[in-house]
């Protein structure tokens, strides 16, 4: 499926930059540094799908893991919730990602929230929180608007804006995609207990942008990728401008298992090529001046450990021992309702409303903590989750008065979703599996979390506000499904933290790695806090902004 | 996003479906089935009927809910298969206990039928019968089942609801005509 015509370096030939990972921030950095003029590859290890390859099967895509590469039958990731027990691989899979072109940009739901200005400084106003890592970024969000406007403009993104929004330098660029009945419930119940509801920002086009084609309202964005390329993946809005540059090269199906060091002269300890295991699954090498990591925030952290050699025993960039730390969720928590009249909720985006009230984190609660709130089909938007996950305590399981129920409550339920902050810690991380292997061999990645008390106070916070603002728009039955600790992310954060101190963090505040100077990490493993919920929009910006340092570096030949 | 969600709601179900390419063959009348046999075939069909029965509107039966079954223990299902000639036998070794001389499951009546599966509710074949026949019911009709699109015209589905248009449903709609939505409502 890829472009026939597409670039082809050898893979002896030494490439400016190898880029592994084409998700959210490899897809972005590797068009940008295409255009610039550098040669790029880009190793992706799951398949050159296009748009016209997603569908809405829902047993293959949410039953059989079509796009995360198969599952747990293929990724045999290890999960425990303390680091005294053995991990096991578990059914669902912990570090829940797309392994495709594109990768979870292809499958997310596209709600596209800017960070805070508090996001960036929550240790200096708060104060430091015992027992966690707790900290300020190096970076501000007004050092980061300009690239947040870029992603609006150039990946595309509809809204309107906000109450509680930050500052912004250009408005969206698109409109606020239709609202939904979920929408406009939750705005009346918001309004009733004195919330305020907004439009959802959502990297989903309401109108033609850039070329591309507006939403049909399908309904099949969370867990799907998008079949008219109406939502902004990087495979959307990124990887043909990459490809048209003529200087990057997609490797897509191809598994990176190691970065490899140089041991003498010029190249010590400095990054040579990476490995990988091509379609067939034979070994390859692909030299380059110089290596981004952009696997995401669990997979990057494991390729960096499963790199270790003689001068890097613990790791590359692994000095601070901060490498594989601090994985960060955020926390969920799941509300939901019945009302009178059909909603249809299983038509258009996943999101239409959210509510910010509770962004930023309130002392007299007695917890750290913000978060906020949406409307969304979580398990009415597929027939076959919703009858096996999503009906009423009350429903019969089978027979008659259940068919019946089914009938009658599919278009009419809705969920209200909370998202949390997760405070770092040492005690959630990626390690590697001592005993576990992936398809392709790699030792498995092994993962450990258990959610902070606080995030899941936060998150049964958001629950309470949740339910008053269903009861208060008029359900005529909601409940609350339980809270509790995590055993799966979706948003994979923290694990090679970005800092000035390279004595506590990972890379620089540019994405360079403190130990390995051709070395650079930017994905959702640069956060230093996990924000409010809704990562991806962030880990954008930071790509338009470290590929803009990167390319300025190479061009200043400091790299 | 959702994907936390949704993976919290698969927990435990990922496992029941093994993972493999699944042929989309045409389905045939008249074929025998690939992987059941007819006396597995006539007692799965038995149980989803009751699970989904066709009442006023089509049931499991009617879906096909056994082609999706036969294709899926011959392919994405095949692990659960072993489970679930385990579970027929000690299933039909019950009925046959509660019911002597009655035959099979499917040759009781259906309030019989009904009165069985109370008993038999929390068993993980029972489950594993009530997986295979929602997923079967409204899964994509290439698996096998959703016939005619039986299932997804129970919950008011059309088709293979491609794209729709606002007004989505009612509350949008009374939302739409009580504010000043146009850029909204028309995507402008």
């Amino acid at each position: 499926m890829a472009n026939e015509t597409q670039t082809s370096f050898r893979n002896d030939q030494e490439v400016d930059f190898v880029i592994v990972g084409s998700g959210s921030a490899g897809g972005i950095i590797a068009k940008e540094l295409s255009t610039k003029g550098f040669d790029v590859v880009v190793l992706e290890q799951g398949p050159f799908r296009k748009a016209s390859d997603f569908t809405h099967d829902e047993l293959s895509v949410l039953f059989l893991n079509e796009l995360l590469g198969g599952g747990q039958k293929n990724n045999q990731q290890t999960f425990r919730d303390d680091e005294s027990k053995v991990a096991v691989v578990q059914p669902n899979q912990p570090a829940e990602y797309a392994q495709t072109v594109g990768g979870s940009s292809v499958h997310f739901t596209a709600n596209f929230w800017r960070f805070h200005e508090v996001d960036f400084k929550e240790r200096s106003l708060l104060g430091p929180i015992s027992g966690t890592n707790f900290a300020d970024w190096p970076i501000s969000y007004a050092e980061l608007e300009p690239y947040y406007s870029r992603v609006d403009w150039e990946i595309g993104v509809s809204g309107a804006p906000g109450p509680f929004d930050p500052p912004r330098s250009r408005p969206f660029p698109v409109p606020p995609l239709p609202v939904k009945s979920s929408g406009a419930l939750l705005e009346k119940g918001a309004k009733a207990i004195g919330l305020h509801a907004q439009p959802a920002p959502m990297a989903i086009l309401s109108q033609p942008h850039n070329g591309r084609a507006p939403c049909i309202n399908c309904g099949y964005c969370m867990s799907f990728g998008c079949e008219v390329g109406a939502k902004s993946s990087t495979l959307a809005a990124m990887i043909p401008q990459a490809m048209a540059s003529g200087r990057c090269e997609i490797r897509a199906e191809c598994a990176v298992f190691r970065v490899v060091t140089g041991e003498n002269g010029r190249e010590s300890g400095r990054v040579t090529e990476v490995l990988y295991y091509d379609p067939e699954g034979k070994e390859q090498a692909q030299k380059a001046r110089a290596v981004v990591l952009s696997a995401n925030g669990a997979e990057t952290a494991r390729l960096l450990l499963n790199s270790a050699n003689s001068k890097f025993p613990d790791g590359l960039a692994n000095s601070s021992g901060f490498v594989g730390r601090n994985l960060m969720f955020n926390g969920h928590s799941a509300t939901t309702a019945l009302f009178e009249h059909p909603l249809n909720d299983y038509k258009g985006v996943q999101v239409t409303r959210i509510v910010h009230d509770f962004y930023d984190s309130d002392p007299a609660r007695g917890f750290y903590g913000g978060g906020g709130i949406d409307a969304r089909p979580l398990l009415v938007s597929t027939p076959a989750m919703y009858a096996l996950a999503g009906m009423a305590p009350d429903a019969p399981t089978w027979g008659k008065a259940f068919k019946e129920r089914l009938a009658h409550d599919y278009a009419r339920q809705m969920f209200v979703v909370g998202h949390t902050t997760s405070l770092a810690l040492d005690s959630n991380n990626i390690t590697i599996d001592p005993t576990h292997k992936d398809r392709w061999g790699r030792p498995s990645l092994r993962m450990t979390y258990k959610d902070h008390p606080d995030d899941l106070a936060m998150a049964k916070f958001l629950q309470g506000y949740s339910m008053q603002m269903l009861e208060a728009a008029g359900a005529t039955q909601s409940w609350a499904m339980p809270v509790h600790e995590q055993n799966a992310g979706a948003h994979l954060l923290g694990t090679c933290r970005m800092g000035d101190d390279s004595g506590s963090s990972v890379v620089d505040r540019y994405h360079r790695s403190h130990d390995i100077p051709n070395l650079f990490i930017c994905d959702g493993s640069s956060f230093v806090t996990s924000g409010r919920g809704q990562p991806t929009m962030t880990i954008m910006a930071l790509a338009f902004r470290a590929a803009e340092h990167i390319a300025a570096a190479a061009q200043r030949n400091e790299i | 996003q959702g994907t936390a969600g949704a993976a919290f709601a698969r927990t435990g179900m990922a496992s029941l479906l093994a993972l493999a390419e699944s042929a989309c063959t045409a389905r045939d009348e008249s074929a025998a089935f690939e992987t059941l046999s007819q006396d597995e075939a006539r007692e799965f069909e038995a149980i989803a009927a009751r699970i989904l029965p066709t009442t006023d509107t089509p049931g499991a039966r009617e879906a096909g809910v056994i082609w999706f079954m036969d294709k899926a223990f011959g392919s994405f299902g095949a692990e659960w298969f072993a489970d679930a000639k385990m579970g027929l036998a000690e299933f039909q070794a019950a009925v046959a206990s509660e019911f002597p001389g009655a035959g099979r499951f499917s040759d009781l009546d259906e309030s019989d039928q009904d009165r069985f599966l109370q008993t038999q509710q929390e068993s993980g074949f029972f489950q594993l019968m009530r997986t295979g026949t929602i997923l079967g019911f409204f899964c994509m009709g290439s698996y096998g089942g959703n016939r005619d699109d039986i299932g997804w015209k129970l919950l008011g589905l059309s088709g293979g609801h491609a794209s729709w248009q606002p007004p989505f449903g009612y509350y949008d709609a009374e939302y739409v005509s009580q504010n000043d939505v146009q850029g909204e409502r028309h995507g402008e």
